[in-house]
């Protein structure tokens, strides 16, 4: 071998780093708003009522609104509304649709009033949701591409991350030190730094994420031992309950859902419900299942089965093996819902790491790249090339994604296809950001645009002032902080961008050994001040 | 936040303090060389390991060894940043006197919310 294992790993590091940097940016960043999805969702939907309700209330509601308007329908599925969100998601499955009738019409769904179960005219949008499916769906493509492509990032951010570890010679003694103001040196030491500090985090999450799409990424095991029946694999290792029978045609009063949520309550040993699942109402074979909240780290939780006419109890679902148990724990700390408000913010601030460890990262090669162009007097395609992604993505996404809260605000309430737009908006945004950053990939490029970066973060509240009733004014007087949080993140966020363009606007580059000595000689002599040296034209 | 959480980065922050001041290299910056008798920089060490561990410690004890663990994990990287991205590299001097005040306050908050 030409060169030793430590040059080989280094090598290995910053290719599969810089191959997939700027789509893990993305990747990272998604995954790192949807610790607050919930949340973002109900800011997006500024209609919905600010008074909180207890889950019995909730389930009434639900109850009344789906009695009314999907009596016939094949199912009901209700998720209760818990401390983060007072929102209650509901969808239910229509009778058969006619031949020819989009996937789409298959399945119902509505926004009602927590208190009351009256529908609520909330603006349409994808809310949280869009940010979450962003981090694994990524959009316009088809589903199933994309996350091929995302376990193909996540498995490069893997091994970069080994391989970081082995490159990094310094890693203890090095654990404190972060010497800003010098340059490239700071740009590693930065990089890391934020590797370091959080290194269980990153290597948890990208490990956990591609656990959570393993079957499809080696789909072999499964497609041997249920070559069938996919379906049934998942409802064993996740302990669902299995409801298969079929609609007796003879109507049957389904019983009050809030007297089996009493028996639910019992028979889970107390614990809190969190969905619950109607199968057949109106028919007599109706069925009603409630799961748990999961408690613990992983994310199975136990479920029970009634009979919806008579309120028997049907079934239990199974304790979990070991195998399910360990996929559960996995997945569950790749999704955090266990966590509670100061562990949530743990975890985001992580995931902020991980995005500036993967963008100091890339500025790292462009800076370690230059000065071998700047000596030849021009700047080469590659540099340029990656000049311009940087820009774009570490730039430009924050651009995205602010666009995205503008759009939820600003965007006509009766236009068509307004959740769409809200998503095209967050593209057309990266899309110009990128176009700029190709056309003029040089520093006053990055001030400009961490410049729109903050002013677009920063003035997410001001702007939900003058469009809502949920501002900080109301909110933060109200004590209602999952709402006001989501302004006063936007607004550090602003802030935090502010200050990086202030920067990169005023950067100069730092003098070699010699441009100092030169201007300490002239100093003393006090004969005339040094011109101005090397006047930045690098990024 | 939970007082357990202000507790938990507070015993980190003091933890790496102490393990960064038992370094030579940050040692002399704070206290100049002559101060960087290994003898004292062992006793650091001893004290910033005992600090992580009574954090550690306290987590599991309050939330159990799955989610006690993460909540430790999770607040070591927020101390650690405190003090190496934050007060390290720009107020030197603030670093120990917050690595005394910060576990007291997180105790008096501790005591107050019962």
């Amino acid at each position: 071998m030409k060169h030793g294992f430590r040059q080989s790993m280094a090598w290995l590091h910053t290719w599969t780093g810089l191959l997939v940097g700027w789509l893990l940016l993305l990747i990272f960043m998604g995954g790192t708003a949807s610790y607050y999805k919930q949340e973002i969702s109900r800011w997006m939907r500024p209609e919905l009522p600010l008074a909180a309700v207890d889950r019995d209330v909730a389930l009434g509601s639900a109850e009344h609104y789906l009695r009314e308007h999907a009596g016939d329908a094949l199912s009901w599925n209700i998720t209760l509304p818990d401390e983060r969100a007072q929102v209650i998601e509901m969808y239910w499955m229509n009778p058969t649709p006619p031949e020819g009738a989009s996937r789409r019409a298959a399945y119902g769904s509505a926004t009602v009033d927590p208190r009351s179960g009256e529908e609520v005219a909330a603006r349409d949008t994808t809310g949280g949701e869009f940010l979450y499916r962003l981090h694994f769906d990524l959009h316009y493509i088809p589903a199933i591409w994309a996350r091929y492509i995302v376990g193909f990032c996540a498995m490069f951010m893997l091994v970069a991350i080994i391989t970081g570890v082995i490159t990094h010679k310094k890693i203890f003694k090095e654990f404190f030190t972060f010497r800003p103001g010098k340059g490239q040196r700071s740009w590693l030491d930065f990089h890391n730094v934020s590797a370091v500090l959080a290194l269980p985090y990153h290597a948890l999450i990208t490990y956990t994420g591609i656990i959570t799409l393993v079957f499809m990424y080696l789909p072999w095991g499964l497609s041997a031992r249920y070559p069938s029946d996919e379906m049934r694999y998942y409802d064993e290792s996740g302990n669902r309950i299995v409801d298969m029978r079929e609609a007796s045609g003879t109507p049957a009063p389904l019983l009050p859902l809030e007297t089996l949520l009493a028996s639910a309550r019992r028979d889970l040993g107390g614990a809190a419900i969190e969905n619950v699942a109607v199968n057949r109402p109106g028919d007599s074979t109706a069925t009603v299942t409630f799961s748990a909240q999961p408690a613990a780290l992983s994310k199975l939780a136990p479920s029970v089965m009634y009979d919806g006419v008579h309120g028997k109890l049907l079934e239990r679902s199974p304790p979990p093996g070991g195998a399910s148990q360990t996929y559960g724990v996995l997945y569950g700390l790749h999704m955090a819902h266990f966590a509670d408000p100061a562990l949530r913010l743990l975890f985001f601030v992580c995931g902020l790491l991980g995005c500036l460890m993967v963008a100091s990262g890339a500025v790292l090669w462009a800076a370690k790249e230059r000065p071998k162009h700047l000596k030849a007097g021009r700047i080469g395609f590659g540099l340029r090339l990656v000049d311009a992604l940087n820009i774009g993505a570490i730039a430009g996404l924050p651009i995205a994604f602010a666009s995205y809260f503008w759009a939820n605000r600003l965007l006509p309430l009766g236009i068509e296809g307004r959740a769409d737009w809200e998503a095209n908006t967050f593209f057309l945004a990266w899309g110009a950001a990128l176009l700029a950053a190709f056309v003029w990939p040089k520093r006053q490029m990055w001030a400009w645009q961490l410049y729109a970066g903050a002013a677009l973060f920063g003035l997410i509240p001001l702007l939900n002032a003058l469009t809502t009733g949920i501002h900080l004014g109301v909110t933060l007087p109200a004590g209602l902080w999952s709402l006001a949080g989501v302004d006063l993140v936007c607004l550090a966020l602003g802030l935090c961008l502010g200050v990086a363009a202030r920067r990169m606007q005023r950067w100069q580059p730092p003098l070699s050994a010699a441009q100092r000595r030169a201007r300490a000689m002239a100093a003393t002599e006090s004969t005339h001040r040094p011109a101005p040296v090397g006047a930045g034209e690098g990024a | 936040m939970s007082a357990l959480t202000w507790m938990a980065i507070s015993l980190g922050y003091a933890g790496f303090t102490a393990l960064c001041l038992a370094m030579e290299r940050h040692h002399a910056e704070l206290f100049g060389k002559q101060a960087a008798a290994p003898q004292r920089r062992a006793r650091w060490r001893w004290l910033g390991w005992t600090l992580l561990a009574v954090s550690f410690a306290l987590c599991v004890q309050a939330r159990g060894w799955g989610l006690g663990i993460v909540l430790w994990v999770g607040t070591l990287t927020a101390s650690s940043l405190v003090l190496v991205l934050g007060l390290l590299p720009y107020r030197p001097r603030a670093i120990v006197p917050l690595a005394w005040a910060a576990p007291v306050l997180a105790a008096a908050l501790w005591l107050a919310l019962g």
